[in-house]
């Protein structure tokens, strides 16, 4: 368990666990061989709009993807 | 050369015995004029609606399609994600009966429409569990998944809408979206208690209108050090040299992400079944109301014929006798 002594350094930078999790599937995405890399890697597209509100009136949206238009 | 002109444009609209005809015969088709004379009931209308309830009902029968195969697709991955938060239940518990100050409702829905209830029996529950949690110092506010919730919130509780969150079906439903989503709902909202309102899928006609609740770690260690519903967690050994405070912290955004992902999908599985059995009795209805107009339009058709059948050996037998 190496990443014990490592959780108060991402969570100082601002990262949640979910983000630091995110990160780790990622790198263990990346590590897989083909053909099961590509297939898994298209498992982790991001696409959604989220919009805060304040006031009772919705601020401009903002557009989380990460694919190009 | 004017003049005659129009003299002969007025001679033929005096001439013509059927003004009406004239003007029509630029709008419809010329075959579907009646002959001159004949004094039959049109039976335009009803055609023209037979063909619209025909293509309606094609529409419903597509989009039941539609739904029938993404619900397939969709189903297995729902069944499946029920296995992330099943543990977390056992661990940490779903308690909705915990009091707390700050509540979060986060209503899961649908961006489409045409899909019977679901989404109003998502907002009645979170509406309810508004009501149910409301108090003097308490502060409730709502994250929204979804359009059509949006849309039914923003009526009497637009004030405490916090955050909204559109298009999550652009891409199939998977697990790394679901937690950008849930990371960001926890970056911007302060919670006590996350409650997840969604529809659980039971079967193609059945779903429950299901809430999920996630407790923030402070109040997850004033519960367990209460000795309440949580009081077993100190039965478990922590290991490594982290504090409880520390684990429990990851342990609930975990356990948020898992929740709100495993709602996402039942909701999205209970979207399209709710959608397969809406479009199903809508096109039986097309069926229906189509059996119904063709009824009546044969029934026209046959008087009609029925009509010219008796004029014409009436009129023969006149000539005859």
């Amino acid at each position: 368990m190496a990443s014990n002594a490592a959780v108060p350094f991402w969570r100082s930078a601002g990262m949640t666990y979910i983000t630091y999790s995110n990160i780790c599937a990622s790198l263990v995405r990346n590590c897989l061989k083909e053909p099961h890399k590509t297939e898994a890697i298209s498992r982790e597209k991001v696409h959604f709009v989220v919009s805060k509100w304040a006031d009772g009136k919705p601020e401009k949206p903002t557009i989380r993807t990460d694919q190009p238009e | 050369m004017a003049m005659a002109v129009l003299r002969r444009e007025g001679r033929r609209f005096a001439i013509s015995p059927n003004p009406i005809a004239a003007v029509r015969s630029s709008i419809f088709p010329a075959e579907e004029q009646a002959p001159l004379g004949v004094r039959s009931i049109s039976t335009q209308i009803v055609r023209n609606r037979m063909k619209s309830v025909k293509s309606i009902q094609k529409i419903t029968k597509a989009m039941k399609m539609v739904a029938a195969s993404k619900l397939r697709a969709i189903q297995s991955k729902a069944e499946n994600s029920r296995g992330l938060w099943q543990p977390f239940t056992a661990l940490l518990g779903d308690t909705p009966s915990v009091e707390v100050k700050k509540d979060v409702i986060v209503t899961i829905s649908s961006d489409k429409g045409l899909c019977g209830g679901i989404n109003s029996t998502s907002v009645k529950i979170s509406k309810a569990l508004n009501k149910l949690n409301a108090g003097p110092d308490k502060e409730t506010k709502y994250v929204i998944l979804g359009e059509k919730a949006k849309a039914q919130l923003i009526r009497d509780s637009k004030k405490d809408i916090e955050l909204n969150i559109t298009e999550l079906q652009k891409n199939p439903l998977n697990y790394a979206q679901v937690s950008v989503i849930a990371d960001d709902i926890l970056k911007n909202v302060e919670y006590d208690a996350l409650r997840v309102v969604f529809n659980k899928f039971q079967s193609v006609v059945a779903f429950l209108p299901t809430v999920s609740t996630v407790l923030s770690p402070e109040v997850v260690e004033k519960e367990s050090e209460a000795g309440g519903k949580l009081g077993d967690l100190d039965s478990y050994e922590v290991e490594g040299g982290e504090t409880k405070s520390e684990i429990l912290q990851n342990l609930t955004e975990f356990q948020f992400s898992c929740v709100l992902f495993n709602g996402v999908l039942e909701n999205a599985c209970s979207e399209q079944g709710a959608r397969m059995s809406a479009m199903d009795s809508s096109s039986r209805n097309a069926g229906e109301m189509l059996d119904r107009l063709t009824l009546s339009y044969n029934r026209t058709r046959q008087a009609s014929i029925t009509t010219e059948l008796i004029e014409i050996i009436s009129g023969a037998s006149a000539l005859e006798g």
